[in-house]
């Protein structure tokens, strides 16, 4: 069974309160007469929250802030309308266009624009917002213009017609369900968690497999869907629509929507949109100044309720929930094992590499070769390149000259996600995790990487993600978020993280930075185990006597050169070595 | 060629006040990385101060203007203080999102309190313009790029010549660094807020003459002004300038030359184009690789 | 707990929902639609004004059937979405006999499908003609509708001032797409096509390209159809300083209160089409001096159609004798000849109740009445 499906089937087990809150209100709506005023308030809600969880996907998951959901939704409004008025489709043909339109929209939008963040992709959607305004108000011949279009059909199903509005509500209700169970589900994907990997730390997401660029375009175009559905649901809901209901005021009410129930939860999106919807109806008493009201209420949720209902209901609910208890005995860690015939020879072989910044050689004309399953150590004082070499070597820098062979394959100037997908795992110096993240959470990006030697079953990947924290240390804490972690344990989560991926290389970028003596220990031994499981690792470290307790060979870097190569004893007493350490006055004694 | 450097004129009449706003937008982003989205209603809320004291409460001009700008001190402060500050050390978006809030709460509240009739402010010269040749060169735009140019030249006296002001761009550079050496951050950052809100003030104050004071004349020039800081290069003042020129220029000869109805696409299409092809703006840094 | 949500909403909703009964003493309730907050705010005080004056008028008299008139009014946020809301916030309290809906003509047609279901009596004010050719029984217009006013003004201007070569500037939403349409189709009816047909988005701050292009068509004749008093402000002073001459004749935001007040000298000369003017009728001039005593400004076509659909509401419910709606409606059908602030009032069986337009003149500020144009009904 496909990971995905197998996520699926067992997640929706886990949404059936959901779907009896759904139901309910499908019986709600059918015994309750509603006055108008209630069926459209209702109908509003309904709609809206279809598009509002669109940007759960996108702001709440991914993490990119779009002022274009009105446009999406509007543009789902328009197809619905034009397809059924002035075509003469049905409504389900129409709302095919408006899904077909929304998702092409929204895919050349993300395409475009998604390379940029934050505030600039807060301008090109206000733009785009600002355009589609323009167009839906002049392109007359479509558009009918600033009229709008009156009289959209609402649906048949299964010859029974939904044009009461009882019906079209129940319709309504049971598609706002689904997305809702859709989105929720979505977060614990492979696609989800790779999502708020991109959120929590791009850089870290990148190096652990994760596209980012299409991550996040993906995310973008789901939530042009939804808005789009959402906006189709509308038009028919209304049999109106014109273009002022979707405008940039409107996206920003969207936005609010969301951030107010909390961009990251889909339940909390969906009560922040029914509220915002009541919210300027229940003070339509204040007349005049109701509006004002409203933006003040908008900057008083931003300042006491950062993550919305959804978080302020998470500390409530905090101390109720058991911690779901984990098996304690230790999956063992099974990762691709050298075959001895393969054993050192080279899996890693850079020539002549140089990068430069502007006029800054950081390095020049480096060699390294790096043996499998040998621990090759990477040194050299403060300043010498040492990190730059990993970060090109990881893909984050391109290289200005040089080759670089990664398994016999020419990968120079490669994607860092790419080169996950080959094997090669990192951690950094400064502990990338993604923070909102729980441990397993945060393995299991890492053991989802293209390419992994793992089958498409979910249960494996927590499996192996288990596996990996457990042998590390970290098991009893899988489910704990790694921000409540000490320094020393986000470390070990880190390596885990990588470990997951069963990588080919593993470049490990000052691990022992920050740990105290016996953390060090464990650090040694964790090591020798991690060669014991195949492993081939890349080691930036400055500790000594653990450099000399583990290293097979060791390459020294200075002022961005290779200064020494070979075995740790000859290379710790080359002068070479001993003058640039000294020369740099740093009190170590070669031993 | 007389419709040319008609239209050109118009064209950076037009682009002096997008500058105008610009300004005051590109000082807030400097010193805090947060777009205001309020900075447009900062310019209407001084306008129908102005009006309130010059035209209700029969003041002169002159003294109008400092009641106005006196008001925009206490409003900068406020807005600090009630929408910026309490957000400060979250990411950009709960800040953004709270002056959006701001921006409504300011239109309605003035709605609230005025009405929604719009209000005819005069000039700060009673002469109308100068005809040259068939060219007719509007004395209020004059006014607008001259006081533009003026305050363009006192801000770079501001910042490069006095204490406070280097002390102001030691904290948009480097929060943490000029919190070091001593620069009251706090004091710099409510700084920053009242003299945009008075530079907000003052283009409120000679626009009102031109497109009346209405509660919705902010937006509109409001999002040019963004436009104009992008293109410019976002966080450059003479970028600022130049970009709300280039903007005023192009949807002019585009609504003379290709459409009307479509004036406020051009703007954005250009926008869009810089947002693609060269996203630092013209003055701006190339941004960053990411490390 | 945290699945309840939807519970919660809907039953608060259902409370919402619970209608007292009526008594027979309570008053006639009319729901009025009207922009309170939003781009046409001011206009909306206006209206409520003019409607509110009618109602006090009426009660001060005794009242109609023994009950006193009262209005209910929400607020529309001047966009299509809000007059919805709006108007179905009104219906669902079924007290509410009639209608006063809003004055923007896209606004009518976005309630419509609501106004067909609801059936009850919507009094309206916008003037897109389709509007009272929907096939919708319960609509009644207190303005004439624009093809109409194009037709009085083609011919004022072909006839009355002389003039062949036109320009027409016109707004490209709803009211002024519409009126071009039928201003083109009036002219062509006299031989004539335009020289220039230019929109433009409400809200420009420069109207420096248009006007340089009505400079350079020799057009002898501006016809001009725009929404915001700002716009038609900005529009008047660019005018003047670039020196174009030719004659003038605008929709009625030309000498709406606040344009006048704005535009001050760079208007005077220009004509407009009115629905309402002072000095049409002794009505008109009644209702105008009443206004301004009870308001202290001027009134105007906003106040003055409010003021007439209440009115004649009360006249149609006393010669009905029920506020039942189909009574109601067969009342209204049958005014003929009602006179009222903008005009006198003939049902037709569409809906329209006004077939007249006034030509007016800004002479040095000051609306002086000029003609008017009564069409065929």
């Amino acid at each position: 069974m496909p990971s995905f499906l197998s996520v699926w089937l067992g997640r929706i087990g886990r949404e059936l309160p959901l779907l009896l809150g759904g139901l309910a209100a499908v019986v709600l709506v059918l015994s309750v007469p509603m006055s108008g005023y209630a069926t459209n308030i209702v109908m509003q809600a309904t709609t809206y929250a279809v598009a509002v969880l669109g940007l759960t996907i996108v702001l709440g998951y991914a993490g990119q802030i779009t002022l274009a959901q009105a446009a999406f939704f509007g543009i789902g409004a328009y197809a619905v309308a034009i397809g059924t008025v002035s075509l003469g489709l049905s409504f389900w043909g129409g709302l095919l266009l408006a899904m077909a339109a929304s998702t092409v929209a929204g895919a050349v939008l993300g395409i475009t624009s998604l390379r940029l963040g934050g505030h600039y992709l807060a301008m090109i959607t206000i733009v785009f917002q600002q355009i589609l305004s323009l167009v839906l108000t002049n392109w007359i011949e479509v558009s009918h213009g600033p009229d709008g279009i009156p009289g959209i059909p609402r649906p048949s199903l299964f010859g029974y017609t939904l044009s009461g509005s009882a019906g079209y509500l129940v319709f309504s209700i049971v598609c706002l369900t689904a997305v809702l169970i859709f989105v929720r589900i979505l977060k614990h994907t492979r696609l989800g968690r790779s999502m708020e990997a991109v959120r929590d730390n791009e850089l870290a997401a990148s190096v652990a497999g994760v596209n980012t660029y299409r991550v996040k375009v993906v995310a973008f175009t789901l939530s042009a869907l939804l808005g789009g559905i959402g906006g189709a649901l509308f038009a028919s809901g209304f049999s109106y629509v014109s273009p002022d209901q979707f405008s940039l005021a409107e996206s920003i009410v969207f936005l609010t929507m969301a951030l107010l129930g909390g961009a990251g939860s889909a339940l909390g999106t969906a009560v922040g949109t029914v509220l915002l919807v009541l919210l300027p109806e229940s003070l339509r008493f204040l007349k005049e100044i109701y509006m004002a009201v409203y933006g003040l209420s908008v900057i008083l949720i931003m300042i006491f309720m950062p993550e919305g209902i959804a978080g302020f209901a998470r500390r409530l609910t905090r101390r109720l929930r058991t911690p779901a208890v984990r098996p304690h005995h230790a999956p063992a860690l099974h990762l691709h094992t050298v075959t001895s015939d393969h054993r050192d020879e080279p899996l890693l072989v850079v020539r002549g590499l140089a990068k430069h910044f502007g006029g800054l050689r950081a390095l020049n004309n480096v060699d390294l070769a790096v043996r499998r399953n040998n621990i090759h150590a990477l040194i050299g004082p403060n300043g010498s390149g040492k990190t730059t070499l990993v970060n090109v070597l990881s893909g984050i820098y391109k290289p200005t000259a040089g080759k670089i062979a990664f398994a016999d394959e020419d990968v120079t100037g490669a994607a860092p996600h790419v080169l996950a997908g080959l094997g090669l795992s990192r951690t950094f110096q400064n502990i990338r995790l993604f923070r909102s993240m729980s441990c397993l959470e945060n393995v299991m990006v890492g053991a989802q990487r293209p390419g992994n030697d793992l089958s498409d079953v979910h249960r494996d990947l927590v499996a192996r993600s288990l596996a990996a924290l457990h042998f590390v240390g970290m098991g009893d804490r899988a489910d704990d978020s790694v921000a409540n972690l000490s320094y020393g344990h986000q470390r070990m989560v880190e390596i885990a993280r990588a470990l997951a991926a069963n990588p080919k290389l593993l470049l490990l970028d000052e691990p022992a930075a920050g740990l105290n003596l016996t953390e060090k220990q464990e650090l040694v031994a964790l090591l020798l185990r991690m060669k014991g499981l195949g492993l081939t690792i890349l080691i930036i470290e400055h500790d000594m006597p653990l450099v000399e307790q583990v290293a097979d060979s060791i390459t020294v870097l200075n002022f961005g050169e290779r200064i020494s190569d070979g075995q740790p004893e000859a290379v710790l007493r080359d002068p070479a070595v001993i003058s640039a350490y000294l020369g740099e006055g740093r009190a170590y004694a070669v031993a | 060629m007389d419709i040319l450097l008609q239209l050109t004129f118009a064209g950076i009449g037009m682009g002096s006040i997008y500058a105008l706003v610009a300004l005051g937008l590109v000082l807030i982003y400097r010193a805090t990385s947060v777009v205001n989205f309020a900075q447009g209603d900062f310019a209407m809320f001084a306008a129908f101060l102005m009006v309130l004291a010059h035209l209700h409460l029969g003041l002169p001009y002159w003294a109008s203007f400092l009641v106005a700008l006196a008001g925009m001190v206490a409003f900068g402060l406020i807005f600090n203080y009630g929408v910026y500050y309490p957000l400060r050390n979250r990411s950009y978006l709960p800040v953004l999102i709270s002056t959006l809030g701001a921006s409504i709460v300011i239109q309605n509240s003035v709605l609230a309190a005025y009405g929604p009739h719009p209000a005819n402010l005069p000039g700060a010269l009673s002469f109308q313009g100068f005809q040259v040749g068939s060219v007719f060169l509007d004395g209020q735009y004059l006014v607008i790029i001259a006081a533009t140019a003026a305050l363009v030249l006192l801000q770079h006296l501001f910042f490069e010549k006095t204490i406070v002001g280097k002390q102001l761009q030691a904290t948009s550079q480097d929060k943490e660094m000029a919190s070091l050496l001593g620069v009251p951050v706090k004091i710099m950052i409510a700084i920053t807020f009242i003299y945009s809100a008075v530079l907000g003030g003052v283009a409120g104050v000679l626009v009102g003459p031109i497109i009346y004071v209405s509660i919705g004349m902010g937006g509109a020039i409001a999002l040019k002004a963004f436009a104009a800081t992008i293109i410019g290069g976002f966080g450059d003042i003479k970028g600022a300038i130049i970009g709300g020129v280039v903007l005023g220029i192009i949807e002019t000869f585009g609504a003379a030359f290709i459409s009307v109805p479509y004036k406020d696409a051009f703007a954005f299409i250009v926008l869009f184009a810089f947002l693609m092809v060269r996203p630092q703006g013209i003055f701006g840094e190339k941004i960053a690789e990411k490390a | 707990m945290r699945y309840a949500f939807t519970t919660t909403v809907l039953s608060a909703l259902g409370a919402i929902m619970i209608v007292g009964a009526a008594h027979a003493a309570d008053p006639i309730r009319i729901g009025m639609i009207a922009p309170i907050t939003g781009g046409a705010a001011e206009s909306g005080r206006n209206q409520i004004n003019g409607a509110q004056m009618a109602a006090d008028e009426v009660n001060a008299a005794g009242g109609v059937l023994g009950r006193k008139i009262e209005l209910v009014i929400e607020d529309d946020q001047t966009t299509n979405p809000g007059a919805v809301l709006a108007f179905s916030k009104l219906t669902s309290d079924a007290n509410n006999v009639a209608f006063i809906a809003p004055v923007r003509s896209t606004q009518v047609h976005a309630i419509a499908p609501d106004v067909l279901r609801n059936g009850k009596p919507v009094l309206f004010g916008g003037t897109d003609p389709r509007l009272t050719q929907l096939n919708n029984p319960w609509f009644f217009r207190f303005r004439p509708n624009d093809a109409i006013s194009t037709k009085a003004m083609a011919e004022f201007g072909i006839k009355d001032l002389g003039k062949k070569k036109w320009a027409i500037i016109h707004t490209t939403d709803a009211f002024g797409a519409s009126n071009v349409k039928l201003l083109t189709e009036a002219l062509k009816e006299q031989g004539i096509t335009p020289t220039l047909v230019q929109g433009f988005t409400s809200n420009s701050q420069d109207f420096t390209p248009i006007v340089l292009a009505v400079k350079q068509s020799g057009a002898d004749i501006v016809a001009s159809f725009t929404v915001q008093d700002t716009d038609q402000g900005v529009l008047a002073k660019q005018f003047r300083q670039f020196g174009v001459d030719a004659a003038w004749i605008g929709s009625p935001t030309i000498v709406a209160t606040t344009t006048l007040k704005l535009a001050g000298p760079a208007l005077y000369g220009t004509y407009a089409l009115a629905d309402y003017n002072p000095d049409s009728s002794p009505e008109a001039t009644t209702f105008s001096e009443n206004y301004r005593k009870r308001f202290n400004v001027q009134a105007d076509f906003f106040s003055a159609w409010t003021y007439d659909a209440v009115k004649v509401a009360a006249v149609a419910i006393k010669n009905a004798g029920s506020t039942e709606p189909k009574a109601l409606r067969e009342a209204l059908l049958a005014i003929k000849d009602v006179p009222g602030a903008e005009g006198p009032y003939s049902f037709n069986a569409n809906g329209d109740g006004l077939h007249g337009y006034n030509v007016v003149r800004n002479q040095d500020g000051a609306i002086v009445f000029v003609k008017r144009v009564e069409t065929v009904r």
